[in-house]
Protein backbone atom coordinates (compact mmCIF):
# COMPACT_ATOMS: atom_id res chain seq x y z
CA UNK A 1 0.00 0.00 0.00
CA UNK A 2 0.98 3.37 -0.96
CA UNK A 3 4.67 2.15 -2.32
CA UNK A 4 6.01 1.67 -5.60
CA UNK A 5 8.55 -0.84 -6.40
CA UNK A 6 10.71 -1.49 -9.71
CA UNK A 7 11.50 1.99 -10.68
CA UNK A 8 14.84 3.85 -9.87
CA UNK A 9 15.92 7.35 -9.90
CA UNK A 10 19.11 7.44 -12.21
CA UNK A 11 19.63 11.84 -11.67
CA UNK A 12 18.85 14.83 -10.83
CA UNK A 13 20.44 18.28 -12.64
CA UNK A 14 19.16 21.81 -11.37
CA UNK A 15 19.61 25.21 -13.36
CA UNK A 16 18.88 28.59 -11.90
CA UNK A 17 19.48 32.03 -13.60
CA UNK A 18 23.05 33.75 -12.96
CA UNK A 19 21.04 37.14 -11.49
CA UNK A 20 21.21 37.48 -7.77
CA UNK A 21 18.40 39.68 -6.00
CA UNK A 22 19.38 40.46 -2.19
CA UNK A 23 16.79 40.89 0.58
CA UNK A 24 18.95 43.25 1.87
CA UNK A 25 19.44 45.25 -1.30
CA UNK A 26 15.15 44.99 -2.00
CA UNK A 27 14.12 48.83 -1.51
CA UNK A 28 10.02 47.97 -0.60
CA UNK A 29 11.16 47.56 2.96
CA UNK A 30 12.83 49.22 5.53
CA UNK A 31 16.91 48.26 6.16
CA UNK A 32 15.55 46.98 9.71
CA UNK A 33 12.51 45.06 8.13
CA UNK A 34 14.86 43.85 5.48
CA UNK A 35 17.41 42.26 8.27
CA UNK A 36 13.88 40.91 10.41
CA UNK A 37 12.26 39.56 7.24
CA UNK A 38 15.99 37.39 6.27
CA UNK A 39 16.13 36.24 10.17
CA UNK A 40 12.16 35.32 10.22
CA UNK A 41 12.23 33.57 6.53
CA UNK A 42 15.93 32.49 6.25
CA UNK A 43 15.85 34.27 2.98
CA UNK A 44 18.35 36.00 2.14
CA UNK A 45 19.03 36.09 -1.63
CA UNK A 46 16.51 34.59 -4.56
CA UNK A 47 17.91 34.32 -8.86
CA UNK A 48 16.00 36.16 -11.37
CA UNK A 49 15.89 34.77 -14.53
CA UNK A 50 16.42 37.26 -17.35
CA UNK A 51 12.83 39.03 -18.73
CA UNK A 52 12.59 36.23 -21.45
CA UNK A 53 13.83 33.42 -20.09
CA UNK A 54 11.06 30.82 -19.11
CA UNK A 55 10.06 27.52 -17.56
CA UNK A 56 10.82 25.54 -20.42
CA UNK A 57 14.53 27.01 -20.14
CA UNK A 58 15.55 26.78 -16.80
CA UNK A 59 14.35 22.88 -17.27
CA UNK A 60 15.82 22.33 -20.70
CA UNK A 61 18.90 23.55 -19.39
CA UNK A 62 18.67 21.10 -16.69
CA UNK A 63 17.93 18.33 -18.64
CA UNK A 64 20.21 18.95 -21.50
CA UNK A 65 22.92 18.41 -18.53
CA UNK A 66 21.44 15.30 -16.89
CA UNK A 67 21.39 13.77 -20.42
CA UNK A 68 24.99 14.19 -20.79
CA UNK A 69 25.70 13.01 -17.43
CA UNK A 70 23.72 9.96 -17.97
CA UNK A 71 24.52 8.90 -21.43
CA UNK A 72 21.17 8.45 -21.99
CA UNK A 73 20.05 9.10 -26.30
CA UNK A 74 16.98 10.99 -26.56
CA UNK A 75 15.10 7.65 -28.32
CA UNK A 76 15.44 5.95 -25.09
CA UNK A 77 12.95 8.55 -23.31
CA UNK A 78 9.21 7.49 -23.05
CA UNK A 79 8.10 10.26 -20.96
CA UNK A 80 8.56 13.87 -20.69
CA UNK A 81 6.07 15.15 -17.24
CA UNK A 82 6.41 18.77 -16.09
CA UNK A 83 5.14 19.77 -13.47
CA UNK A 84 4.68 23.80 -12.89
CA UNK A 85 2.72 26.83 -11.80
CA UNK A 86 4.15 29.22 -14.54
CA UNK A 87 4.08 26.91 -17.92
CA UNK A 88 5.55 29.51 -20.94
CA UNK A 89 1.95 30.20 -22.52
CA UNK A 90 -1.94 28.80 -21.09
CA UNK A 91 -1.81 26.42 -24.15
CA UNK A 92 -0.29 24.40 -25.58
CA UNK A 93 1.23 22.07 -22.34
CA UNK A 94 4.64 23.63 -22.03
CA UNK A 95 6.26 19.53 -22.00
CA UNK A 96 4.94 19.32 -25.46
CA UNK A 97 6.87 22.21 -26.56
CA UNK A 98 10.49 20.36 -24.66
CA UNK A 99 9.45 17.29 -26.67
CA UNK A 100 10.69 18.97 -29.91
CA UNK A 101 12.88 21.19 -28.15
CA UNK A 102 14.92 18.30 -26.90
CA UNK A 103 14.46 16.42 -29.59
CA UNK A 104 12.80 13.33 -27.98
CA UNK A 105 10.85 11.13 -30.49
CA UNK A 106 7.40 11.16 -31.05
CA UNK A 107 6.66 8.19 -29.23
CA UNK A 108 7.41 10.24 -26.20
CA UNK A 109 4.40 10.94 -23.68
CA UNK A 110 4.17 14.46 -22.77
CA UNK A 111 1.91 16.18 -20.53
CA UNK A 112 2.17 19.17 -17.87
CA UNK A 113 0.74 18.61 -14.23
CA UNK A 114 -0.21 21.88 -12.31
CA UNK A 115 1.30 21.60 -9.24
CA UNK A 116 3.89 23.68 -7.33
CA UNK A 117 5.68 22.89 -3.77
CA UNK A 118 4.02 19.44 -3.62
CA UNK A 119 5.23 18.44 -6.89
CA UNK A 120 7.90 16.30 -6.05
CA UNK A 121 6.33 13.68 -3.98
CA UNK A 122 3.40 13.91 -6.58
CA UNK A 123 5.96 14.01 -9.96
CA UNK A 124 7.43 10.71 -8.32
CA UNK A 125 4.25 8.69 -7.65
CA UNK A 126 2.65 9.52 -10.94
CA UNK A 127 5.80 9.52 -13.43
CA UNK A 128 6.63 6.00 -11.66
CA UNK A 129 3.62 5.07 -12.08
CA UNK A 130 2.42 5.57 -15.60
CA UNK A 131 6.11 3.56 -16.08
CA UNK A 132 5.10 0.45 -14.48
CA UNK A 133 1.61 0.49 -16.21
CA UNK A 134 2.72 1.37 -19.86
CA UNK A 135 5.78 -0.07 -19.41
CA UNK A 136 8.22 2.71 -20.07
CA UNK A 137 11.72 1.92 -19.74
CA UNK A 138 12.95 5.82 -19.26
CA UNK A 139 11.24 8.84 -18.14
CA UNK A 140 11.79 12.11 -17.63
CA UNK A 141 10.19 14.25 -14.53
CA UNK A 142 11.08 18.02 -15.19
CA UNK A 143 9.79 20.72 -12.37
CA UNK A 144 10.25 24.20 -12.90
CA UNK A 145 8.93 27.92 -11.63
CA UNK A 146 9.41 31.48 -13.01
CA UNK A 147 8.81 34.05 -10.28
CA UNK A 148 7.85 36.68 -12.48
CA UNK A 149 4.42 36.21 -11.56
CA UNK A 150 5.16 38.47 -8.33
CA UNK A 151 4.62 42.24 -8.10
CA UNK A 152 7.61 43.87 -6.88
CA UNK A 153 5.66 45.90 -4.78
CA UNK A 154 4.15 42.86 -3.03
CA UNK A 155 6.51 42.45 -0.10
CA UNK A 156 4.60 39.69 1.41
CA UNK A 157 6.00 37.22 -2.05
CA UNK A 158 8.77 38.81 -4.40
CA UNK A 159 11.86 38.81 -1.80
CA UNK A 160 10.44 34.79 -1.20
CA UNK A 161 10.18 33.40 -4.65
CA UNK A 162 13.18 32.72 -6.78
CA UNK A 163 13.71 31.27 -10.20
CA UNK A 164 14.83 27.55 -10.93
CA UNK A 165 14.31 24.55 -13.14
CA UNK A 166 14.80 20.79 -12.37
CA UNK A 167 15.27 17.35 -14.44
CA UNK A 168 15.28 13.92 -12.50
CA UNK A 169 15.53 10.60 -14.62
CA UNK A 170 13.94 7.63 -13.81
CA UNK A 171 14.54 4.02 -15.28
CA UNK A 172 12.43 0.72 -14.98
CA UNK A 173 14.62 -1.66 -12.94
CA UNK A 174 13.34 -4.61 -10.98
CA UNK A 175 15.64 -4.67 -8.36
CA UNK A 176 14.98 -0.89 -7.76
CA UNK A 177 13.92 -0.44 -3.78
CA UNK A 178 10.60 0.74 -3.02
CA UNK A 179 9.50 4.12 -2.84
CA UNK A 180 6.87 5.34 -0.52
CA UNK A 181 4.22 8.16 -0.93
CA UNK A 182 1.91 9.63 1.21
CA UNK A 183 -0.17 12.32 -0.78
CA UNK A 184 -3.10 14.56 0.43
CA UNK A 185 -5.43 17.66 -1.18
CA UNK A 186 -7.17 20.11 0.41
CA UNK A 187 -9.07 22.63 -1.99
CA UNK A 188 -10.78 24.78 0.86
CA UNK A 189 -7.42 26.25 1.38
CA UNK A 190 -7.22 26.89 -2.48
CA UNK A 191 -7.46 31.17 -1.89
CA UNK A 192 -4.01 30.81 -0.12
CA UNK A 193 -1.84 30.97 -2.54
CA UNK A 194 -3.25 32.05 -6.11
CA UNK A 195 -3.41 33.47 -9.64
CA UNK A 196 -6.50 34.44 -9.60
CA UNK A 197 -6.23 36.08 -13.40
CA UNK A 198 -5.68 34.50 -16.40
CA UNK A 199 -8.16 31.85 -16.32
CA UNK A 200 -11.40 31.47 -17.86
CA UNK A 201 -13.27 32.40 -13.87
CA UNK A 202 -11.58 35.50 -14.58
CA UNK A 203 -12.91 36.84 -17.57
CA UNK A 204 -10.36 38.55 -18.87
CA UNK A 205 -8.88 36.78 -21.75
CA UNK A 206 -5.46 35.06 -20.50
CA UNK A 207 -2.17 36.34 -21.18
CA UNK A 208 -2.64 39.49 -22.92
CA UNK A 209 -5.88 40.69 -22.00
CA UNK A 210 -6.65 44.40 -20.41
CA UNK A 211 -5.98 44.27 -16.95
CA UNK A 212 -6.18 46.60 -13.64
CA UNK A 213 -4.43 47.19 -10.03
CA UNK A 214 -6.51 45.89 -7.46
CA UNK A 215 -5.32 46.78 -3.97
CA UNK A 216 -5.95 44.23 -1.56
CA UNK A 217 -7.04 44.58 2.00
CA UNK A 218 -3.53 43.86 2.88
CA UNK A 219 -2.85 47.61 0.97
CA UNK A 220 -0.56 46.11 -1.93
CA UNK A 221 -1.60 46.92 -5.17
CA UNK A 222 -1.95 43.64 -7.15
CA UNK A 223 -3.11 43.18 -11.20
CA UNK A 224 -5.17 39.79 -11.66
CA UNK A 225 -2.31 38.03 -13.29
CA UNK A 226 -0.12 38.20 -9.87
CA UNK A 227 0.09 35.72 -7.36
CA UNK A 228 -1.39 35.93 -4.04
CA UNK A 229 0.28 34.48 -1.06
CA UNK A 230 -1.82 34.71 2.33
CA UNK A 231 1.51 33.53 4.35
CA UNK A 232 -0.40 33.38 7.91
CA UNK A 233 -2.61 30.52 6.64
CA UNK A 234 0.41 28.48 4.93
CA UNK A 235 2.06 28.96 8.36
CA UNK A 236 -0.91 27.65 9.93
CA UNK A 237 -1.45 24.70 7.25
CA UNK A 238 2.42 23.62 7.10
CA UNK A 239 3.07 23.41 11.08
CA UNK A 240 -0.08 21.69 11.55
CA UNK A 241 -1.07 19.58 8.83
CA UNK A 242 2.14 18.71 7.00
CA UNK A 243 4.08 16.59 10.30
CA UNK A 244 1.98 13.90 10.00
CA UNK A 245 2.41 13.12 6.61
CA UNK A 246 5.67 12.39 7.31
CA UNK A 247 5.28 10.35 10.42
CA UNK A 248 2.32 8.19 7.61
CA UNK A 249 5.11 7.69 4.95
CA UNK A 250 7.80 6.31 7.67
CA UNK A 251 5.02 4.58 9.48
CA UNK A 252 3.98 2.70 6.46
CA UNK A 253 8.15 2.18 5.22
CA UNK A 254 8.37 0.51 8.90
CA UNK A 255 11.49 3.12 9.35
CA UNK A 256 12.41 6.05 12.01
CA UNK A 257 13.51 9.17 11.82
CA UNK A 258 17.00 7.96 12.98
CA UNK A 259 17.37 5.35 10.12
CA UNK A 260 16.52 8.25 7.19
CA UNK A 261 19.65 10.06 5.89
CA UNK A 262 18.14 13.58 5.27
CA UNK A 263 14.57 15.38 5.67
CA UNK A 264 14.17 17.02 2.06
CA UNK A 265 11.63 19.98 2.73
CA UNK A 266 9.65 21.96 0.51
CA UNK A 267 11.74 25.55 0.94
CA UNK A 268 9.06 28.06 1.96
CA UNK A 269 10.64 29.71 5.03
CA UNK A 270 12.94 29.01 7.92
CA UNK A 271 10.08 29.37 10.33
CA UNK A 272 7.55 26.39 8.80
CA UNK A 273 10.84 24.18 8.17
CA UNK A 274 12.16 24.50 11.69
CA UNK A 275 9.14 23.59 13.24
CA UNK A 276 8.08 20.53 10.38
CA UNK A 277 11.35 19.75 11.06
CA UNK A 278 11.20 19.79 15.01
CA UNK A 279 7.64 17.98 15.69
CA UNK A 280 9.18 14.64 13.46
CA UNK A 281 11.86 14.46 14.90
CA UNK A 282 14.68 14.59 12.94
CA UNK A 283 17.92 16.86 13.93
CA UNK A 284 18.53 20.64 12.24
CA UNK A 285 21.46 18.75 10.58
CA UNK A 286 19.91 16.40 9.02
CA UNK A 287 17.53 19.00 7.09
CA UNK A 288 18.80 20.23 3.87
CA UNK A 289 18.02 23.94 3.65
CA UNK A 290 18.86 25.91 0.46
CA UNK A 291 16.61 29.06 1.70
CA UNK A 292 19.05 31.26 1.78
CA UNK A 293 20.88 31.42 -1.48
CA UNK A 294 17.92 30.90 -3.79
CA UNK A 295 14.65 31.45 -1.43
CA UNK A 296 11.52 29.32 -2.20
CA UNK A 297 11.79 28.85 -5.69
CA UNK A 298 8.22 26.59 -6.22
CA UNK A 299 8.16 23.41 -8.17
CA UNK A 300 11.44 23.06 -8.00
CA UNK A 301 12.76 23.44 -4.69
CA UNK A 302 13.12 20.05 -3.66
CA UNK A 303 15.46 19.10 -6.90
CA UNK A 304 17.52 22.28 -6.59
CA UNK A 305 18.32 21.52 -2.85
CA UNK A 306 19.46 18.18 -3.58
CA UNK A 307 21.39 19.51 -6.05
CA UNK A 308 22.91 22.20 -3.91
CA UNK A 309 24.21 19.29 -1.68
CA UNK A 310 25.44 17.60 -4.51
CA UNK A 311 28.69 16.06 -2.38
CA UNK A 312 26.57 14.30 0.70
CA UNK A 313 25.30 12.29 -1.90
CA UNK A 314 28.60 10.59 -3.24
CA UNK A 315 26.85 7.17 -0.77
CA UNK A 316 23.34 5.37 -1.22
CA UNK A 317 20.94 7.98 0.47
CA UNK A 318 17.30 7.21 2.25
CA UNK A 319 15.81 10.61 1.57
CA UNK A 320 11.98 11.75 2.85
CA UNK A 321 11.10 14.41 0.92
CA UNK A 322 8.32 16.56 1.71
CA UNK A 323 6.10 19.07 -0.06
CA UNK A 324 3.28 21.37 0.62
CA UNK A 325 1.76 24.67 -0.44
CA UNK A 326 -0.67 25.46 -3.14
CA UNK A 327 -3.70 23.56 -3.76
CA UNK A 328 -3.67 23.15 -0.70
CA UNK A 329 -1.58 19.97 -1.84
CA UNK A 330 0.66 18.28 0.13
CA UNK A 331 2.76 14.96 0.08
CA UNK A 332 5.69 12.60 0.65
CA UNK A 333 7.91 10.51 -0.49
CA UNK A 334 10.26 7.90 0.80
CA UNK A 335 13.63 7.36 -1.34
CA UNK A 336 16.85 5.84 -2.24
CA UNK A 337 19.20 7.92 -4.44
CA UNK A 338 21.68 5.59 -5.78
CA UNK A 339 25.64 7.30 -4.97
CA UNK A 340 26.60 10.14 -7.16
CA UNK A 341 23.35 10.28 -9.38
CA UNK A 342 22.70 13.99 -7.77
CA UNK A 343 24.34 16.59 -9.68
CA UNK A 344 25.59 20.46 -8.50
CA UNK A 345 23.53 23.30 -9.54
CA UNK A 346 24.05 24.78 -13.05
CA UNK A 347 24.39 28.57 -14.01
CA UNK A 348 22.21 29.28 -17.29
CA UNK A 349 20.53 32.54 -18.74
CA UNK A 350 20.09 30.72 -22.08
CA UNK A 351 16.64 30.74 -24.04
CA UNK A 352 16.31 28.20 -26.16
CA UNK B 1 -4.83 28.44 31.10
CA UNK B 2 -4.96 31.72 32.83
CA UNK B 3 -4.63 35.36 31.19
CA UNK B 4 -0.99 36.17 32.42
CA UNK B 5 0.32 32.45 31.64
CA UNK B 6 -1.04 33.47 27.99
CA UNK B 7 0.39 37.01 27.85
CA UNK B 8 3.92 35.98 28.73
CA UNK B 9 3.71 33.56 25.85
CA UNK B 10 2.80 36.09 23.74
CA UNK B 11 5.47 38.61 25.02
CA UNK B 12 7.88 35.86 24.60
CA UNK B 13 6.82 34.86 20.93
CA UNK B 14 6.60 38.61 19.37
CA UNK B 15 9.65 39.76 21.54
CA UNK B 16 8.61 42.55 24.10
CA UNK B 17 8.21 42.75 28.02
CA UNK B 18 5.38 40.87 29.03
CA UNK B 19 4.71 43.78 31.31
CA UNK B 20 4.22 45.82 28.43
CA UNK B 21 1.14 44.05 27.65
CA UNK B 22 -2.52 43.43 29.17
CA UNK B 23 -5.44 41.58 28.20
CA UNK B 24 -6.75 44.80 27.00
CA UNK B 25 -3.84 45.19 24.93
CA UNK B 26 -4.72 45.89 21.14
CA UNK B 27 -2.09 43.83 20.02
CA UNK B 28 -1.67 45.07 16.12
CA UNK B 29 -1.59 48.85 17.27
CA UNK B 30 2.18 47.72 19.33
CA UNK B 31 4.74 49.99 18.04
CA UNK B 32 7.15 46.50 16.56
CA UNK B 33 3.66 44.84 15.18
CA UNK B 34 4.17 43.58 11.70
CA UNK B 35 3.14 40.63 9.83
CA UNK B 36 5.59 38.43 10.58
CA UNK B 37 4.58 38.60 14.65
CA UNK B 38 1.18 36.88 13.21
CA UNK B 39 3.55 33.82 11.88
CA UNK B 40 5.06 34.12 15.99
CA UNK B 41 1.72 33.79 17.22
CA UNK B 42 0.28 31.17 14.93
CA UNK B 43 3.81 29.38 15.86
CA UNK B 44 2.91 29.82 19.29
CA UNK B 45 -0.90 28.69 19.50
CA UNK B 46 0.37 25.16 18.31
CA UNK B 47 3.58 24.79 20.24
CA UNK B 48 2.54 25.67 23.49
CA UNK B 49 -1.84 24.87 23.33
CA UNK B 50 -2.25 22.16 19.97
CA UNK B 51 -4.60 25.24 18.51
CA UNK B 52 -4.09 25.72 14.83
CA UNK B 53 -5.32 29.80 14.01
CA UNK B 54 -5.67 30.67 10.82
CA UNK B 55 -4.64 34.42 9.48
CA UNK B 56 -8.03 35.68 10.10
CA UNK B 57 -8.22 34.43 13.23
CA UNK B 58 -5.78 36.92 14.29
CA UNK B 59 -6.72 39.82 11.65
CA UNK B 60 -10.63 39.85 13.46
CA UNK B 61 -8.84 39.68 16.99
CA UNK B 62 -8.58 43.31 18.42
CA UNK B 63 -6.97 42.47 22.16
CA UNK B 64 -4.72 39.84 23.38
CA UNK B 65 -7.86 39.06 25.46
CA UNK B 66 -9.72 38.38 22.28
CA UNK B 67 -7.27 36.06 21.02
CA UNK B 68 -7.08 34.00 24.21
CA UNK B 69 -10.92 33.42 23.71
CA UNK B 70 -10.56 32.00 20.74
CA UNK B 71 -7.88 29.25 21.57
CA UNK B 72 -9.42 28.77 24.82
CA UNK B 73 -12.53 27.67 22.62
CA UNK B 74 -10.55 25.74 20.53
CA UNK B 75 -8.72 24.09 23.28
CA UNK B 76 -12.26 22.53 23.78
Amino acid sequence: MNSIAGIAMRGVAAAVPTKVARTSEYDILSPEERQRLQKATGISAHRMSPPNQCTSDLCQAATEHLLEHLGWTRDSIGALILLTQTPDQPIPATSIVLQDKLGLPTTCIAFDINLGCSAYPYGLATVASLMLTLKIPRALMLMGDISRVCAYEDRSAWPLFGDAGSATALEFDPAAPQIHFDLMSDGSGRNAIIIPGGGLASRLPPGDGSSRTVTGDDGIPREPGNLLLRGADIFSFAITKVPSSIERTLASAGKIPAEVDFLVLHQANKMINDTIAKKTRFGADVSLSTLADYGNTSSASIPLTLCAHAPQFDRNRLIAACGFGVGLSWGTVLLTIPANSVLPVIESDHVY
Amino acid sequence: MDIEDFIEKFAFAIEVEPAELDAATDFKKLENWDSLNTLSIIAMADADYSVALSGDDIHKSRTIGDLMTIVQERKG
